[in-house]
């Protein structure tokens, strides 16, 4: 099909590579960097703090655990992904759970603190599974996964991950002006037309499938959420309207960056997450520098 | 406009507030005066339907209120809190914006219409020039009078301002009164409350002096605000006296 | 005590006394006179000390599953979990190590620094001598004796070493007159896309038959790779010990264009009662050797009979023989054998 295109012979291992091979790893750091990205911007704005990570209600943990319990039990590569996709919508539907029950407190408070304890929680489980793993096979692999990876995408991944993400992008793009009426008093937002409550629910919603999603086929890949939006908000204001696209656009475009780091650097694979928190740390306190607003 | 009658408040499990009952007209301001504490803000929430009833009832523009959705409210009735403590740095005209919300679909941005309607209200106020400056570095009372742009901008027939002089210098509180009665001028009702008595003579046709959750008396601030009543709302002696030019003011008596 | 160890470390001798040794840390181990009870610290520690006198290891670090007690007698495959030691993975509580009167620790696979102070640690808390021994194949036979001597049976440890040195020599005499040696990548993980850089312990069978790694550019060690980067290096055969990869290599298009896979040579090492190739890192991979150089060498390995080789190894290591159905199912097994 690519000689086709191309007008001349090309050998078919070239074409598996960028069709089967690269073409879906290119696509899914687009995807992952701009879902995380946009569940960071939803998030901060949501909790009215610009420390806030998409994992802040323990979709990374939830979803580490699933994996983490599938590779413990030998199972292949689709069941871990599926565990962990479960993993992670389980945990903030749980803290979601425990949190709206926790009556006469402040509402966001008492999410950000069920989700503190949860994730301890499930990091606790995490860590219980890695020491009773068997050493020389399941640990390594835990490891790895753990750390995060886009070297071993299929098609078949991103044919999954792809529209879930899509699916809780759309929400959140559609919602994206009125997501800014969360960063006031909750009174305030309410009196000026919003039901509060339901608008929370669908931004956690669509923000935790995104998350869970990528998380599910990548691994964990930090500082992208975190930092992503800020240095989005250090360039375009916090308008979440204007400010959503822009994250989403930087997300993908630095996580294909540093994937492309990532698959170059050496002849092994190094981990997303580390060139994530190298790269992006001075960048941002770069950028932090030369702005003239606050957040 | 608004009535309310035989209103019972509070929160969820605790009644702080029974029988109050009083209406209001368009373009009539009224004044809700109390000592801290006294359920003035909690009354205020309840007519904003923040907060459940637990008695009476509120008829707005000859709805009940529990009928309305919060976007109809939010189209009738413009809240004024007090204060606010910026979290981002919006600038004054996207905050200001935040108020069309209940004139927008659910999937909008603003129109250029939700931005002319935002400009003109901060316009109003003597706020263009700050258009642009973040929220979080303007100074009090300009937050003050964002605050008050922004319910603008809900095109609203009611105002309701809880407090809107606190922690203002004298001269932000002159001219946030000023507004006060020019919007009244414009037809809109307006319910606020105060600490200073005052403030009721200055720009209100009608006071309510709010105590331990009952309306103590209503009516036109000369007759309700007297020695005596002051005397029971704020456990101070305070004298009332007429004024050259018709209004009147309150004189505490500081003991020497 | 101490004096007839003393006593005994004056005369070189060797029979009535156990003499001290220099394990593969460095460290001089002294054992006491009579060495009974034997802790196995890992499991390639347990397959040295359950060669040379299998009545002497206290227990297993981890309970035998069913499919691999098949392989042992009962009273062996019944022995008590104790855990491991130190290393990778603490489980073992010391006091256990204690209560189960322990004359002598072992463990066996790497000799770093670290795990050979680790060692003297335990020893300093238990009293307890605590002896490390590298687990490299070529280093067995040493280890082999070195341990024999220890725990008092050095007879049954030197059959044992000689033994294993001739089968090593056998091997490496059949690879002197091969002139190809074909690219082999070595896939781990359920996307086989971890593997062994250039001499680290993994692909310690391959450096052994003269194999050229696929990876060999990669620093020792573990190594995450890309997809791309295996298609680039092409190998001829690809060894795995996870079937999940073993199945999945085979429907994913992805694979397809490899020379392994378009050649049907991609292969599953068995792993009961422990594992042919990769872990544990210990004697076991001896195994590994002869099936591996029957996959990489066809011709120069036609003659091997595997079944034989499984047969002895079991009957001198385990001490019994597979019956002829576990051969069949071991051997039989999708991806262990070319069809």
């Amino acid at each position: 099909m690519i000689s086709f295109a191309l007008g001349n012979q090309v050998s078919a291992n070239v074409e598996t590579v960028i069709l089967q091979v690269r073409g879906p790893r290119v696509l899914a750091a687009l995807v992952v960097g701009a879902a995380l990205a946009a569940a960071g911007t939803a998030y901060q704005g949501m909790f009215r703090n610009p420390l806030v990570s998409p994992d802040i209600l323990g979709v990374s943990t939830g979803a580490a655990l699933g994996a983490v319990l599938g590779i413990f039990l030998s199972l292949n590569v689709l069941m871990i992904q599926l565990l962990a996709f479960a993993g992670g919508l389980a945990a903030v539907g749980l803290v979601y759970w425990i949190g709206a029950r926790l009556r006469g407190h402040d509402p966001l408070l008492a999410l950000v603190l069920t989700g503190v304890v949860i994730g301890t929680l499930l990091g606790s489980a995490i860590a219980l599974l890695k020491y009773l793993a068997d050493p020389y096979n399941q640990l390594p692999a835990i490891t790895y996964w753990l750390l995060g990876s886009l070297a071993s995408i299929s098609p078949r991944d991103l044919g999954v991950a792809a529209p879930l993400a899509l699916l809780g992008l759309a929400p959140m793009l559609l919602l994206r002006w009125r997501m800014n009426l969360l960063a006031l008093p909750d009174d305030e937002a309410r009196a000026l037309g919003v039901d509060t409550r339901k608008l929370r629910t669908v931004v956690v919603a669509a923000a935790t499938l995104m998350t869970a999603a990528a998380v599910a086929v990548s691994g964990i890949i930090g500082w992208v959420g975190l930092l992503i939006p800020h240095a989005a908000r250090l360039l375009v204001g916090p308008d979440i309207g204007r400010l959503l696209p822009l994250a989403m656009l930087l997300g993908a475009a630095f996580l294909l960056a540093v994937d492309t780091l990532c698959r170059t650097i050496a002849t092994i694979e190094v981990p997303p997450g580390v060139l994530t928190a190298l790269i992006g740390t001075p960048f941002f306190l770069w950028l932090f520098a030369l702005a003239r607003r606050s957040w | 406009m608004l009535k309310v009658e035989s209103l019972a408040f509070g929160f969820p499990g605790r009644t702080i507030g029974r029988d109050v009952s009083f209406s209001l007209a368009s373009g009539e301001v009224m004044c809700v005066l109390g000592p801290n504490g006294g359920g003035k803000t909690t009354l205020f929430r309840t007519i904003l339907g923040l907060l459940a009833s637990h008695d009476g009832k509120i008829i707005l523009e000859g709805k009940p209120l529990d009928s309305l959705s919060r976007p109809e409210i939010a189209r009738s009735i413009g809240y004024v809190p007090q204060g606010h403590s910026g979290y981002f740095a919006y600038t004054v005209r996207d905050f200001v914006l935040m108020g069309r919300t209940a004139h927008m679909g659910i999937f909008s941005t603003p129109s250029k219409k939700d931005f002319e309607v935002a400009d003109r209200a901060v316009a109003s106020l003597g706020m263009a020039h700050l258009a642009g400056r973040p929220i979080t570095e303007v100074s009090g009372g300009e937050r003050q009078l964002a605050l008050v742009a922004r319910a603008l901008a809900q095109e609203p027939r009611l105002l309701v301002l809880d407090e809107p002089t606190a922690s203002l210098d004298f001269g932000n509180q002159v001219r946030v009164l000023e507004r006060i009665a020019g919007l009244a001028r414009t037809g809109i009702a307006i319910l606020f409350s105060s600490h200073d008595p005052d403030h009721a003579f200055l720009c209100a046709q009608r006071a309510l002096l709010l105590a331990e959750g009952r309306a103590l008396e209503i009516g036109a601030p000369r007759e309700v605000i007297r020695a005596d009543t002051l005397q029971r709302l704020y456990g101070v002696s305070v004298q009332v006296l007429p004024l050259a030019g018709g209004g009147h003011t309150c004189l505490p008596a500081i003991g020497g | 005590m101490r004096w007839l160890v003393l006593l005994s470390l004056s005369f070189p001798s060797i029979g009535f006394c156990q003499a001290a040794i220099v394990d593969a840390s460095g460290r001089e181990i002294r054992p006491p006179a009579k060495v009974e009870r034997v802790y196995a610290a890992g499991p390639p520690a347990s397959v040295l000390v359950f060669a040379i006198a299998p009545d002497k290891l206290t227990g297993w670090t981890r309970a035998m599953r069913p499919n691999e007690a098949q392989f042992f007698a009962n009273q062996y495959a019944r022995l008590p979990e104790l855990g491991r030691l130190t290393g990778r993975g603490n489980t073992a509580n010391v006091e256990v190590v204690l209560k189960a009167k322990t004359d002598l620790i072992v463990d066996a696979g790497s000799t770093g620094a670290t795990l050979a102070s680790l060692a003297s640690q335990v020893q300093e808390q238990t009293k307890i001598p605590y002896a490390l021994f590298d687990g490299r194949i070529e280093a067995t036979p040493a280890a082999l004796r070195s341990l024999g001597r220890l725990m008092g049976n050095e007879s049954e440890a030197q059959k044992l070493a000689d033994w294993y040195e001739n089968e090593l020599k056998q091997a490496k005499q059949r690879m002197s007159g091969v002139a190809a040696h074909p690219l082999v990548y070595y896939g781990r993980g359920v996307n086989g896309l971890q593997t062994g850089g250039a001499g680290s312990i993994n692909v310690e069978i391959l450096d052994l038959l003269g194999a050229r790694n696929a990876a060999g550019e990669a620093r020792a060690g573990l190594a995450t790779v890309s997809l791309e980067q295996v298609i680039l290096w092409n190998p001829e055969v690809i060894l795995t010990t996870d079937p999940n990869y073993w199945k999945m290599i085979w429907d994913d298009a992805r694979w397809r264009g490899v020379k392994a896979v378009a050649a049907k040579r991609v292969y599953l090492s068995p792993n009961l009662p422990f594992g042919w190739f990769d872990f544990p890192p210990g004697a076991n991979r001896l195994l590994g050797v002869w099936w591996a150089g029957k996959l990489l060498y066809p011709q120069a390995f036609a003659d091997v009979d595997l079944r034989a080789k499984v047969t002895e190894f079991h009957r001198l290591f385990y001490h019994r023989e597979p019956t002829a159905a576990q051969l069949d199912a071991m051997l039989g097994e999708p991806g262990v054998l070319p069809k």
